[in-house]
Formats: structure tokens, sequence, C-alpha cells
């Protein structure tokens, strides 16, 4: 039985051998990477317009123009550099979103999970303050009150992410805290902070991470939502939710001005989301 | 949320004048609720708060002399502390009264009435829609765990939750209203006017808020079937029983699966009310969201907070009401006295 086991294991070992490990990761990620690479390596590599500045008298150009592989928008400007260059928005605040999350809200939900009792109470009665919140409504009041730009919308957004991650962190955080090797730590005599750094921090981080991959597809949503209705990256700069808004005005005459920055959208928010997901499932098979 | 309820004290007053466990409970997350409420009520207004340089500033614009702007702040009382004008205004809250447009002059209380009802309707449309679809898909979807119908509602369901409801609007703007011609693009018709006219003009903004929420509802009653089949003794007993898989599902698992559903749906109220705010403005809905958006650009700051708390204060009844509901239908919450 046991020599069966390991034959059928070492079969499935050598069968699995020259091919990819987990395609239903490594696929996902290698299009993250692409997209990545797309709107940041992009507009310096290819032979690409700017994507502001353009001539009004080449306005609403078909796609395969000379020099406009999917043609120019309203003002002129190339809506390939557009679609890039909003990337590179998006990307950037979906990341500064979920970073500040990740770091701020991780380690409070970590924090009051383990410190527990009063602490544990008072921090999370303040996140479920937040935590109520429709989040596109205060975004958008936080927004309005401090002036649409690229950092204000990060900071109006972490107001979100900073929860969302304490929550998670802290539910995390309970559950460990049960385990034997915790106490087995605090019994050594570790430190708190060394047992919250080297023993805490590591389990946690994989939920942290899908979480946050799950929360780049969100923010890029939701900054998407506050970009089309003029609260989020301010106009003449690309973004896809004001390239969308943009293209709206004519959406039966040139549909394709949303159609680009939609699909651009779409395939990074259903990429991380694959990715987070797939990540998910594999860590809590293991 | 209020799940996770802060322990009250056993002694305290509220607890010990009611007797009946159901009661209890319903008292203790009320309670739980107030504090929550007040929080939201000062972190609208403190955000608010943030404007910068002035509002009445803002309000009279760039060529207002100082003269007129401390007028306008005396008027407005902005002139007082903080503390003092957020406790004015809960008082007038507290009693309905929200304050004073600065842009109409209308009472805010009433502006918020009369957008409140397209709102409503609109999200009522989007739960029927979704809820709807979603039940019945996930039956079949659990019916045959990893078969054609399964894989297919599950490929559906994440390409549904990558779709930005505002993408999806317009993607339903252009083959059903542009293309096809069946419903208009934009515009509201009240009920009151015609019902059939109505349902017509809200199909399309109900159906771009439904479909990702169709799609979250599926792939979470999906999940939670599927493993109350593969791993719960009572399917087993019933399994042994003899009882047919149609009956297993809807008796004994969905009977099981609608607790779960019905706290996520009450926690989506919020992401759904936020929702409606851009979805209005693409389909120019005179609701809640449009009340909102046209008062952020007008920098009417009194109606702002009036929106923004209105719509903190339904997120946080609808997540007490799931709650509570939960309580009451599950006996193990509503006798344990968790």
């Amino acid at each position: 039985m046991a020599v069966a086991e390991v034959a059928t294991a070492l079969r499935g070992q050598s069968r699995r051998r020259g091919r990819v490990r987990a395609p239903e990761i490594v696929a996902p990620a290698a299009i993250l990477a692409v997209v990545v690479a797309a709107c940041f390596l992009g507009p310096l590599v290819l032979p690409i317009a700017e994507p502001v500045g353009g001539n009004v008298l080449e306005s609403y150009l078909p796609a395969f123009s000379p020099g406009h592989l999917l043609g120019t928008d309203p003002n002129g400007n190339d809506i390939l550099s557009r679609v890039l260059h909003g990337g590179q928005s998006s990307l950037v605040v979906a990341l500064a979103v979920n970073l500040i999350g990740l770091l701020v809200g991780g380690t409070l939900g970590a924090l009051s999970g383990f410190v527990g009792g009063k602490t544990d109470t008072v921090i999370m009665r303040l996140l479920d303050v937040l935590i109520a919140f429709p989040s596109l409504v205060l975004t958008l009041a936080v927004a309005q009150s401090l002036g649409p730009s690229r950092t204000n919308t990060i900071l109006a957004l972490a107001f979100f992410s900073v929860p969302a991650f304490a929550r998670v962190s802290r539910a995390a955080t309970l559950r460990l805290r049960e385990l034997p090797f915790m106490a087995a730590a605090e019994l050594c005599g570790t430190p708190a902070w060394r047992v919250l750094a080297r023993h805490l921090a590591p389990n946690i981080a994989p939920q942290l991470v899908t979480f946050g991959l799950l929360g780049m597809g969100i923010v890029i949503v939701i900054e998407g939502a506050l970009s089309f209705l003029g609260l989020g990256i301010p106009a003449p700069a690309p973004s896809w939710g004001n390239m969308i808004a943009l293209g709206q005005q004519s959406l039966s005459a040139t549909p394709m001005l949303v159609v680009w920055p939609s699909a651009a959208l779409f395939l990074t928010v259903l990429t991380f989301n694959v990715l987070g997901e797939n990540l998910r499932s594999r860590w809590s098979r293991q | 949320m209020a799940g996770a309820a802060a322990p009250i004290r056993r002694g305290s007053r509220a607890a010990t004048l009611v007797t009946s466990p159901s009661l209890r409970l319903i008292g203790r997350r009320v309670l739980t609720a107030v504090p929550i409420l007040l929080g939201v009520s000062v972190l609208s207004f403190w955000v608010l708060d943030l404007i910068p340089g002035n509002a009445a500033q803002q309000l009279l614009g760039a060529e207002a002399t100082p003269e007129q702007v401390a007028a306008l702040e005396q008027r407005l009382g902005l002139d007082r502390p903080a503390v003092h004008r957020y406790l004015s205004w809960l008082g007038g809250a507290l009693t309905g009264d929200l304050g004073t447009s600065l842009s109409s002059n209308q009472p805010a209380t009433g502006l918020l009435w009369s957008h409140l009802a397209v709102t409503g309707e609109l999200v009522l449309l989007a739960f029927v829609f979704s809820l709807g679809l979603a039940v019945p898909v996930a039956l079949l979807a659990a019916h045959r765990p990893n078969g054609f119908f399964d894989r297919l509602s599950m490929i559906v369901s994440i390409g549904g939750l990558s779709v930005a409801n505002y993408v999806l609007a317009l993607l339903l703007v252009l083959v059903f209203a542009v293309q096809l011609a069946m419903f208009p693009a934009i515009g509201f018709v009240p009920l009151g006017e015609s019902v059939g006219e109505n349902l017509r003009s809200l199909v399309l903004p109900a159906g771009a808020i439904a479909f990702p929420l169709f799609c979250f509802y599926t792939r979470f009653l999906r999940g939670d079937l599927v493993d109350q089949l593969q791993g719960e003794d009572y399917i087993v007993t019933a399994r042994a029983k003899g009882i047919g898989t149609w009956q297993v599902l809807l008796r004994h698992a969905f009977r099981n699966s609608v607790f779960g559903l019905i706290t996520v749906v009450g926690l989506n109220l919020g992401t759904l009310i936020g929702a409606t705010v851009i979805i209005e403005q693409i389909f120019a809905l005179p609701g809640l969201g449009q009340l909102l958006l046209q008062a952020i650009n007008a920098r009417d700051f009194v109606v702002v907070q009036a929106c923004v708390v209105v719509f903190a204060v339904v997120a946080v009844l609808a997540n007490l009401l799931a709650d509570l509901l939960y309580a009451v239908l599950d006996p193990r919450i509503r006798y344990g006295g968790r």
C-alpha cells in the first residue's frame, strides 16, 4: 500500500516534470506582467504620440490610422497612448492604496487581535464606522473636499482599504493565536514584538496578499468611477475612468472611444481577480 | 458587522428589562448600532469640514470682499467652533431637520425625500433581478458540482465580478438602447405616470447594478451549497434515507444556506447604494445619487452631508436588519445567547 502510494507520487512527479507547475497561477501572473510592462515600458519603447496636447484637426481618427494604431479621441489625442498612460495611473493608485491598507490596516488588525481586550474593542468599533460607509459615497465626499488629484484619490481610497485589511488581518490573527506554536513562543519568553514580527506576520501574510490582489481590482474599478465622475484624475491627464466619460458623450457615433479603455479595465481587473482567487484556493488547500 | 457585537454587561438595565431571548438579542444588537451611527455622523461631518480654504469664500467666488465672506459665515454659522456646529446639526438631524440647501434654499430633508423613491425602486429592482436569477442558477450549479453548467456559471461569475458597473451600463446602453432600441438610454418615467414605462426606464440601470451582484450571490450560494453537500452529516442522513437529490438540495441544503445569503445581502446594501450614484448619473435618473453629485458640484455642503449621512445610515440599518433576521430565523442563535 505504502509502496504503491510512493510509486504513484513519484510517477505523478516525473509526469509533471517539464510542465508548468501551476498554470492557473502562472498564466494570470504572466498576463499581469505583460499589462504592467505595456503600461510602464510601452510608452517609452513604442513609437507612439504623447497622451495629451493632440491636434484637434486630427480628432476622431479611426483605428489603424498612420501613427495612431487605435485612432484618436475628440481632442486629437492618441487613444493607445492614453490607454497605456491611463493604466499607469490606475496601477499606481491601486498599488499605493493597497500597500497603505496592507501596512497600516494589516498592522492595526494584527495588533488588535493580538492584544485583545479593550484595545481590540475600541479599534474594531472605530473601523466598523468606516466600514459602515458606502465606500463610493464617502470617497466622493473626501475627493471633493480635498480636490481632484492623484494623491488625493489615493488618500480618499485608503479610507477604505485600511479597515478592510484590518479585518482580514485580525481574523487571521485570532485564528493563529489558538495554535500551539504561539503559546510555545510566548513560553520561551519571546518579546511580543518578536512574536508579532517573526511568528505572526509570516503566517498572516499569504491571506493579506491574496486579499490585496482582489483589492487591486476593486480599487482600479473605484478609481475609474471617481475619474468617470470627474473627481479622480483631473481631465487632461489620461485615466481609464475619464476616457470612458469622454467617450460616453458620443457613445452611439464612436463607441470605440468607450470600448478601448473599458477593455483595458476589464482585462486588468479580471487578471487580478483570477490570480487572487487561484492563489487563495491553492494556499487554502495546503 | 454588528454580529461581532461588543459584549454588553449582563447586569445592565436594558438586558434585565427584557426577558424573551429574541427580544433581548434584538435589543443588544440595536444598542451596538447606536455608537456606529454616531461615529458615522461625526466622520461625515469631519470629512466635509476638511474642505480647503473656507466654504463661504468658495460659495461667493474670488471677488467677494472679506466683509461679505464674514457675513455669510455668520449666517451659515461657520464662525462657530466645529464641536458646537456638530451638536446643533445633530440636534436638528434627530428631529428630522438636516439644514437648508445652500444652492436652492429648500430644506435638505424635503430634497432627500423627493429623490429617495427613485433610488429605492432602483435598489429593489436590482435585488429582485440579482437574487431571482442567482438562486436558481446556484441550485442548478450545485446540483452537479464541476459539471458543465457549474463551470459555465463560474466563468460567467468571475467575468461579471470583474466588470465595472459603469462599463456594463454603457455596454447595455450601446446594445439595448442604441442598436436594438428596446429600452430608453436615459430618463425616468415616474411610477404614477405609467407603470410599464417606469419599469422600461429602470430595466437597464437596474440590470447594470444587478449583474455583478448576481455573480457574487451565485458564487456565494453555490460555494455554500457544495460545502454542505460534501461535508454535513444531515445531508448524508437525508441521502441515506433515500431522499432525491433535488429534495436534499432544496429542503436540506438550501434552507441552511439562506442564512448566509441574508447576511451577505445585508452587507452588500452599502456597496449597492454606492453603485446607484454612478448609475443614476449615467441614466439621468433623479435619485439620491444625482442629488449628491449635483450638491458636490454646487459645493452645497449641507446637502452633501445630508446625503452622505442618509447613505451611511441606510447601510448600517441594512446590516442591523440582516443581523436581526439571521438571529430570528436561526434557532441556534436565538436561544444560544451568543
